[in-house]
């Protein structure tokens, strides 16, 4: 490993960035439909600062040519998206999602699932790492247990490859970090104080989810994972190659129920992956939607 | 009050529309230099022209010299705001200052910041939809998305109260403000600015976009500009740039019917990315908060994004 060329600083927010950033976002979204826009093209400039200090790239230039024209450029892309979407996740991490989910879609599956005298909602955290995104949905899918959920049964699955991150999901404790979003209301009424710096997700949340892991790419596991309402896959996809991606993204539509819905990250596309789903849009959101049988849009 | 009683209460008001903004001078003759192909346009006829109005050369000095354009030196003339930014810049935010000139915003139900970022998002996003397009006219489309909602300043104006109402009725039940103001006054933004339109004596593609953007499938021509604006104007007030409440609704722009009508004339809307179409509008939309704050001063800036 070469040591840290001087030149590789990282770009202040304010400051103009290299149109090479620019060159290498396009090429990012090209590959993982993740979109970095221009108030936030510094991370990914911060990212490819940290790359090229461990490749030995000398300036954003030099590391262009070693996503496009090294041989291993497709091993590097990876590291550098690992690098880009590293420690995003937080509990409330996108409060567009949530109103979406809240305000719009859990008001229409209602009025539906009740014409079918169903009342169970399907949640699935698909590459849940560390829990917060799941505990999120619990505590939000908890808030509406005495208004729109009412007599509902919520279960939430959540996912991961990695064994360690769902044990440490399954303990449900956090920090400042993972809580910078999470308001006191929040905080009071669904955490317990372990010290003063931890806070532990109480044991009502948690029995609404059960954490396993699953290998998305595991055919014969993903067709157990039927039924779904809202499946939430934020950042996971950027793991898989094209085609691997393209299954993975087919079973979760097979695994919808019809009129469900599909999320992403939010700077995350699925590009032309899946023809079925219909793209919408929500105030501040973007989901992906399996029209139900009486929409007439199939 | 009945149908008829509403009819005639909208007829009796607007034939008292002398009340409303008159067109500032240099707007006109600045729309028909926008419509010229850059080459054609002489610079000195701009400069000429904003030099008419003091308040709005100031106000285009304001918004060039500020941050948002990185000018190593503040422009000290039109001319010079024109060398740095580039013309058709300029001419964006001149039309913008005249458009503000127009309509003094005390006491509006809608708050004016919000109203004019929705007005310049939109106009920013039909901009980019006819880019994409390859359209023939993008400045026309700029024009029709800045200039489609100008019924909410003219509600404002000319039906305080009625429209007061009809916005507390939209946010409180977070639905589109067209469809409160039709339930609470029995008409929309759509006819009071087509009244203004005819009034300015716009050109009849904006008249139509006005009076029918949000029923494209209504107009009587220029059907692919009104659903352009249709599409953008839904498209903005899903990214933050909408009328300041949260609407409480899906948007499947695709499945929309002014999707088809565009398609219609346009076959490269089929190939169009929306999603990354949705984060450069989010992207531009950046731009668009610095202008409006810029232009309308100081209370503009301290909005909520």
């Amino acid at each position: 490993m070469t040591t840290a060329p001087q030149t590789a600083s990282v770009p202040a927010k304010t400051e103009p960035v290299d149109p090479v950033y620019r060159q290498i976002r396009d090429l990012v979204y090209k590959v993982s439909g993740i979109y970095k826009a221009d108030e936030k093209l510094y991370l990914l400039a911060d990212g490819c600062v940290r790359r090229m200090k461990v490749m030995g790239a000398k300036s954003p230039r030099d590391y262009w040519d070693y996503l496009t024209a090294n041989p291993s450029r497709d091993g590097e892309l990876r590291q550098l998206l690992n690098e880009i979407t590293i420690g995003e996740t937080c509990l409330f991490r996108s409060q567009p999602q949530l109103d979406a989910v809240r305000k719009v879609i859990l008001p229409e599956i209602v009025v539906e699932k009740t014409k079918q005298i169903t009342k169970r909602l399907r949640i699935w955290s698909a590459g849940c790492s560390t829990g917060e995104e799941s505990y999120t949905l619990a505590m939000n899918m908890m808030e509406e247990s005495e208004r729109l959920l009412k007599g509902w049964t919520v279960e939430i699955l959540a996912t991961d490859l990695n064994d360690r991150s769902v044990e440490t999901a399954k303990a449900g404790i956090y920090g400042d970090y993972a809580l910078r979003n999470t308001t006191d209301y929040y905080k009071r009424k669904y955490f317990t104080t372990l010290d003063e710096k931890k806070l532990q997700v109480r044991p009502e949340v948690k029995k609404l989810i059960t954490f396993s892991r699953l290998n998305l790419q595991d055919d014969s596991k993903m067709l157990f994972m039927k039924g779904m309402d809202l499946i939430f896959c934020c950042n996971v996809l950027i793991y898989f190659d094209g085609s691997s991606k393209a299954k993975v993204v087919n079973h979760y539509y097979t695994n919808l129920n019809f009129g469900g819905y599909f999320f992403l990250g939010t700077s995350e596309s699925l590009l032309n992956l899946n023809d079925k789903f219909h793209l919408v849009h929500f105030p501040g959101s973007i989901a992906y939607w399996k029209p139900s049988l009486s929409s007439g849009k199939l | 009050m009945t149908t008829t009683s509403f009819t005639a209460t909208i007829q009796d008001r607007v034939s008292r529309i002398d009340t409303m903004p008159s067109i500032p001078a240099v707007f006109l003759p600045l729309l028909e230099l926008l419509n010229l192909p850059p080459e054609n346009v002489k610079l000195d006829e701009v400069v000429k022209l904003v030099s008419y109005d003091n308040t709005i050369a100031a106000q285009c000095l304001r918004v060039a010299s500020s941050p948002l354009f990185g000018l190593a030196k503040t422009p000290e003339s039109i001319k010079g705001a024109v060398i740095s930014l580039g013309l058709r810049r300029v001419e964006t935010i001149l039309l913008t200052c005249c458009l503000g000139s127009a309509f003094p915003s005390k006491n509006w139900a809608l708050d004016p910041t919000i109203f004019w970022r929705h007005s310049l998002g939109c106009a920013m996003v039909c901009r980019k939809f006819s880019e994409k397009l390859a359209a023939p006219d993008t400045d026309k489309a700029y024009m029709a998305g800045l200039l489609h909602d100008i019924g909410f300043p003219v509600n404002c104006m000319v039906f305080p109260k009625e429209f007061a109402i009809a916005t507390a009725n939209a946010t409180q039940a977070q639905i589109p403000l067209d469809e409160a103001e039709r339930a609470t006054m029995g008409f929309s933004h759509c006819e009071t600015g087509r009244a203004l339109a005819e009034k300015w004596h716009l050109a009849n593609d904006l008249i139509q976009v006005i009076a029918f953007h949000h029923t494209p499938e209504l107009c009587e021509s220029a059907k692919p500009l009104v659903a352009m604006v249709h599409l953008s104007d839904l498209l903005c007030r899903m990214r933050n740039m909408g009328y300041g409440y949260y609407e409480s609704r899906k948007v499947d722009l695709a499945n929309n019917p002014a999707w088809a009508i565009l398609l219609q004339e346009y076959r490269a809307l089929e190939g169009i990315d929306l999603v990354r179409f949705t984060f450069e509008l989010d992207e531009a939309a950046a731009e668009v908060f610095h202008l409006v704050s810029t232009i309308f001063g100081a209370g503009a800036a301290a909005g909520k994004s």
